[in-house]
C-alpha cells in the first residue's frame, strides 16, 4: 500500500508540471525547454526558506511561486518576442543557466552537493488538491477568452493580433502562470523526495513535459493528465526498467504524430458537457 | 592572464570552436530547408559515436579510415532518420510544430536507448596515435585538438564548394528561399531532402567521431551538440557563414572564460551574454528579419 | 466626417517600393475600392492601415486620431477591422470560437474573475455566444457552429470570415478580394449582405478586389493602383474610362 501511495505521489506531482508545461506549450505553443530551471527555483527557494531562514512552510512554497514568477516576467521580457525556435533555445539556455547559477552559488545551495535533509511535510492529499485546483483554474481559462487566445495565438499570431490580442502581453501572462505553477510543482516535489540538487530537472525532462502533452493532444488538458499520469506511473512501477520506458514514451510519441497528429484525445475534454452527450449517444 | 595561458586557451578555443561551427552549419542546413530545429542531430552524433568507437576498437584501428567510415554512416543514419521519423509527417503537411517535437523525440529515443543498453560502460576510443600533444616553446597543442580543427576546416570548405558550385548544392539553396523551387526547375524535392539530411548526417558523424575521440563515449555525448545549435542562433539562424563565426566566437569565448573563472561562472556568463544579445538584435549575428505576409 | 486618411503613406521592402506615397480619404458611410494590376501594393496599403508593416513615411488618421505606428490590436480596438486575401480562420477554434475570439475585446472580465469562473464571466460568455449564434445565423451557418472551419466549403469559409471580421462592431471594415473564388449567386449574396450591414451599422467599407463587376456596382469611389503608386481616383465610370487605369490592366496596346 506505502508503495502505491508513493506512486501516486510522484505520479500527480510530475503531472502538476505537465499542466504547467500545457499551458505554455499545448495551449499557447510556446516551445520551452527551460520548464527545469522553474522546478529548481521552486525547490531550491522554498527549501532554503524553510531551513536555513526558518520560514514556515506555507510561506515558503508562496516564496517559489512567487519567485518563479518574478524570474518568468524577467526571463519573458527579452524572450517573448523571439521567433519560436529562439525562443526554445534561449529557453534552454536559460534552464542551463540555473543548473550553473546552483552549482555556484555552493555556500546557499549546498553547490554540487545539493541540499539533504528537507522533511517530507508534502503528502498525497496535498498533491491531489493542488492538482484539481490547478485544473479547475487552467480549465476555466481555456473555455473562455484567455483560453481561445492562446489556441488563436498558437493558430496565427498576425490573425490573433488583428483580432485585438495583445499578443506579446497575453504570452506573458501564459509564461508567468505557467512559471508559478511551475514554481510551486518544485516547491513541492522538495518536500516530498526530501533531496534535491542541481540536476534536479534537466532539458531532457523538460523536452518530457511537452512531449506528454503532444501525445495526449494540444487541445485537451484531460489528454495531457491521462498521459502524465500512464507515463509516470509506469515509469515508477517498472523502476527497473526506467530507461526503457523512455524508449516506448519516444515511441509511442513518434506513433501519435505519425498517424493521429491531433495527440489521442483530440480536443476532447473531459467536461460534463461532453459526458452528457456521452450517455445521451449510447441510449 | 598570462601570455602563455592565453594563446594556449585561443588555440584551445578555436579547435573546441571548429567543432562547434560543424555543428552549427549541420544543425543550420536542416533549418535552413526545412524550417525547423532538428534535435534528431543529436542523435545522429551520438549514434555514430558510438559506431565509430566500435569500428576502430574491434575492426579495425586506422584514424583515417574509421573517420571516412564513421562519416559516411554518420550520412546514411542522417536519410533514414528523415526516411522514418520526418518524412511521414511531412507527406502529410504537418505543421513545423510537428517536426520539432518528433526531433526532439528521436534525440530522446537515441539517448535513452544507448543509456538502457550500453550506458553502464565507459567507452574511450582507442588510441591512436603515440604522442597526443606537440610542444611549441610553452605551448602545449593537443594533436586532438588540432586534428579536430584541421578535419572541420576541411569539411566546412568542402562543402562550402559543393553548395556554391554543384548542381545538388544549388538545389539546395534555393529550396531553402522556397521549398517549391527545385521541383519546379524539375529537381526532384525528395531528394533534395535527403541530400540535405545526408550531408548534416556526414557532419554529424565527423562531429561524432571527434567528440568521442577527445571525450570518450557515454549516451549523452549527444546533447554536447546543444552548444552547436546555441551557436546556430547566435550565429542568426539563416546564415550557415554566421553559424561557423559565431561557433568559433563561442569556442574561443569558452575556453578564455573557463580558465579565467571557472565553469560554472562561464555559463552563466556566455548565457546571460546570449540573452542580451538576442534582446537587442533578435535575429542573431547574420540572422535575416522574417517578414510576414498577410 | 472622415473616416479614415493617409497621408503620403509609403513603404519599401529591400529597396523595393512597395506603396509610394499612397493618399486616401474614406467618408463615413461609404464603400471605397482599391484596384490594380496583381503586385501593384493594394494588400501593403491594407497592412499599413492595420499595422501590419510599420509606415516608412507619410500618416494615418482614424475619426482625427492620429494612428500612425500603433501595433495592430490598438488598431482593432479603435474599431478597424479586416478580412485576408488568403483566409485567415483559426483552425483549432470551432466556427463558434471563432466569433468569439473577436468579441474578446468587448468583453469586460478579466483574467482572475475567468480563473475562478465568477458569475459575471458566465454571463458575458453568454452574452458573446448569443451575439455569435446571431451572426451565424445571419450568414446562414447556424448549422456549423461546432464544426471547425477548414471542414467547411470554400464560400461558406469566406462568409464565417468576414462574420467574424464584424463581430467586435467595427467602424471600419477592410475586405481584401472578399469575391475571390466565389461563384456569381454568392457574389450577389455578397453585395446584398455588404449594403445591408452598411446601412445597419452605419459601417464604412474598403475593399481590395480584381472583381470588376462588384467594384463597378457597389464602389462609391475607386482609387487605382500600378507599382505602388496612384494612377487614378474618381468614381467607377470615369474610371472605366481612365487612360492610364486602362494601360495598367491591359499594357500598352501600340
Amino acid at each position: 500500500m506505502e508503495f502505491y501511495i508513493k506512486v501516486l505521489e510522484i505520479t500527480c506531482l510530475h503531472t502538476i508540471l505537465v499542466l504547467g508545461a500545457y499551458l505554455m506549450t499545448g495551449l499557447t505553443g510556446l516551445f520551452s525547454l527551460g520548464q527545469g530551471g522553474f522546478v529548481s527555483i521552486g525547490a531550491y527557494t522554498a527549501s532554503i526558506a524553510y531551513l536555513h531562514f526558518n520560514v514556515p512552510f506555507p510561506m515558503a512554497i508562496l516564496m517559489a511561486v512567487l519567485m518563479g514568477s518574478a524570474v518568468g516576467f524577467v526571463i519573458g521580457i527579452p524572450t517573448l518576442r523571439l521567433h519560436r525556435d529562439y525562443f526554445l533555445l534561449v529557453t534552454f539556455g536559460f534552464g542551463e543557466m540555473v543548473r550553473a547559477a546552483l552549482l555556484h552559488l555552493a555556500q546557499l545551495t549546498g553547490g554540487a552537493l545539493g541540499i539533504a535533509g528537507i522533511p517530507k511535510v508534502v503528502d498525497l492529499p496535498m498533491i491531489l488538491v493542488s492538482i484539481l485546483f490547478i485544473t479547475f483554474l487552467i480549465y476555466n481559462l481555456k473555455r473562455s477568452r484567455f483560453g481561445r487566445n492562446c489556441i488563436a495565438i498558437r493558430d496565427d499570431e498576425l490573425a490573433a493580433s488583428l483580432m485585438g490580442i495583445n499578443v506579446y502581453s497575453h504570452k506573458m501572462k501564459v509564461f508567468i502562470l505557467s512559471s508559478a505553477i511551475t514554481s510551486y510543482g518544485g516547491a513541492l516535489y522538495a518536500f516530498l523526495i526530501m533531496f534535491i540538487e542541481p540536476n534536479l530537472f534537466n532539458w531532457l525532462e523538460s523536452a518530457k513535459l511537452i512531449i506528454i502533452t503532444f501525445v495526449g493532444g494540444v487541445n485537451s488538458i484531460t489528454g495531457a493528465i491521462i498521459a502524465s499520469v500512464v507515463y509516470y506511473s509506469f515509469g515508477e512501477f517498472f523502476r527497473f526498467v526506467d530507461v526503457w520506458r523512455d524508449v516506448l514514451l519516444a515511441l509511442a510519441v513518434l506513433f501519435v504524430t505519425i498517424f493521429r497528429p491531433g495527440g489521442i484525445f483530440g480536443s476532447w475534454e473531459l467536461s460534463p458537457k461532453n459526458l452528457l452527450r456521452w450517455r445521451v449517444k449510447k441510449d | 592572464m598570462e601570455l602563455n595561458i592565453l594563446l594556449q586557451q585561443i588555440i584551445n578555443g578555436i579547435s573546441l570552436g571548429g567543432v562547434y561551427a560543424l555543428e552549427a552549419v549541420g544543425f543550420g542546413i536542416i533549418f535552413n530547408i526545412l524550417k525547423f530545429s532538428n534535435f534528431s542531430h543529436s542523435g545522429v552524433v551520438a549514434i555514430t559515436a558510438y559506431f565509430g568507437f566500435f569500428i576502430s576498437r574491434y575492426i579495425y584501428t586506422h584514424f583515417l579510415v574509421t573517420l571516412i567510415i564513421t562519416t559516411l554512416a554518420g550520412g546514411l543514419i542522417g536519410v533514414i532518420i528523415e526516411k522514418l521519423i520526418f518524412r511521414p509527417i511531412r507527406l502529410k503537411g504537418a505543421p513545423l510544430t510537428l517536426f520539432l517535437v518528433n526531433s526532439i523525440t528521436a534525440a530522446m529515443l537515441v539517448q535513452q536507448f544507448f543509456a538502457a543498453t550500453l550506458g553502464d560502460d565507459y567507452y574511450p576510443y582507442p588510441v591512436f596515435m603515440k604522442q597526443t600533444s606537440i610542444n611549441i616553446g610553452n605551448l602545449t597543442i593537443s594533436k586532438t585538438y588540432t586534428l579536430m580543427l584541421i578535419i572541420s576546416g576541411l569539411v566546412l570548405l568542402l562543402l562550402t564548394y559543393v553548395l556554391k558550385r554543384t548542381k545538388v548544392g544549388i538545389a539546395l539553396r534555393a529550396a531553402s528561399t522556397d521549398i517549391r523551387t527545385p521541383s519546379l526547375m524539375g529537381v526532384n524535392i525528395d531528394f533534395v531532402i535527403s541530400v540535405a539530411f545526408f550531408i548534416a548526417g556526414v557532419l554529424g558523424g565527423i562531429t561524432g567521431y571527434l567528440l568521442g575521440m577527445t571525450y570518450s563515449v557515454d549516451p549523452f555525448i549527444g546533447s554536447m551538440i546543444l552548444k552547436g545549435i546555441i551557436a546556430a542562433i547566435i550565429g542568426g539562424m539563416g546564415s550557415l557563414g554566421g553559424g561557423v563565426i559565431a561557433g568559433l566566437l563561442l569556442g574561443g569565448a569558452e575556453c578564455l572564460l573557463i580558465a579565467e573563472i571557472g565553469s560554472s561562472l562561464t555559463q552563466i556568463v556566455i548565457y546571460s551574454g546570449i540573452f542580451v544579445l538576442l534582446l537587442i538584435r533578435p535575429e542573431g549575428i547574420a540572422g535575416k528579419r522574417y517578414i510576414i505576409k498577410a | 466626417m472622415e473616416v479614415l486618411k493617409a497621408i503620403s503613406i509609403s513603404k519599401n521592402f529591400g529597396g523595393v517600393s512597395a506603396v509610394d506615397q499612397f493618399a486616401m480619404v474614406q467618408p463615413e458611410n461609404e464603400i471605397t475600392g482599391i484596384i490594380g494590376p496583381n503586385g501593384a501594393g493594394k494588400t501593403t496599403v491594407f497592412n499599413l492601415i492595420t499595422g501590419v508593416y510599420p509606415l516608412d513615411a507619410g500618416e494615418i488618421w482614424f475619426y482625427g486620431k492620429n494612428i500612425t505606428g500603433l501595433p495592430s490590436h490598438r488598431i482593432t480596438d479603435l474599431g478597424i477591422t479586416r478580412t485576408f486575401q488568403n483566409i485567415r480562420l483559426f483552425r483549432n477554434l470551432n466556427v463558434l470560437d471563432n466569433l468569439r475570439v473577436a468579441y474578446g475585446i468587448k468583453v469586460r472580465y478579466t483574467m482572475w474573475e475567468e480563473m475562478i469562473r465568477w458569475p459575471r464571466v458566465k454571463r458575458e460568455e453568454g452574452e458573446t455566444e448569443e451575439l455569435a449564434r446571431s451572426y451565424l445565423a445571419y450568414f446562414g451557418l447556424e448549422k456549423y457552429g461546432d464544426m471547425f472551419p477548414y471542414n467547411l466549403p470554400y464560400g461558406l469559409q469566406r462568409r464565417l470570415e468576414l462574420a467574424r471580421a464584424l463581430m467586435a462592431n467595427p467602424k471600419l471594415l477592410l475586405l481584401d478580394e472578399p469575391a475571390a473564388g466565389l461563384n456569381p449567386k454568392e457574389i450577389h449574396q455578397l453585395i446584398e449582405t455588404l449594403l445591408k450591414m452598411k446601412e445597419e451599422k452605419n459601417l464604412s467599407i474598403i475593399m481590395v478586389e480584381h472583381h470588376m463587376e462588384l467594384v463597378m456596382n457597389i464602389c462609391k469611389m475607386l482609387y487605382v493602383l500600378n507599382f505602388g503608386k496612384k494612377i487614378a481616383e474618381g468614381e467607377p465610370k470615369d474610371i472605366q474610362q481612365n487612360e492610364a487605369v486602362l494601360q495598367a490592366y491591359l499594357g500598352d496596346e501600340g
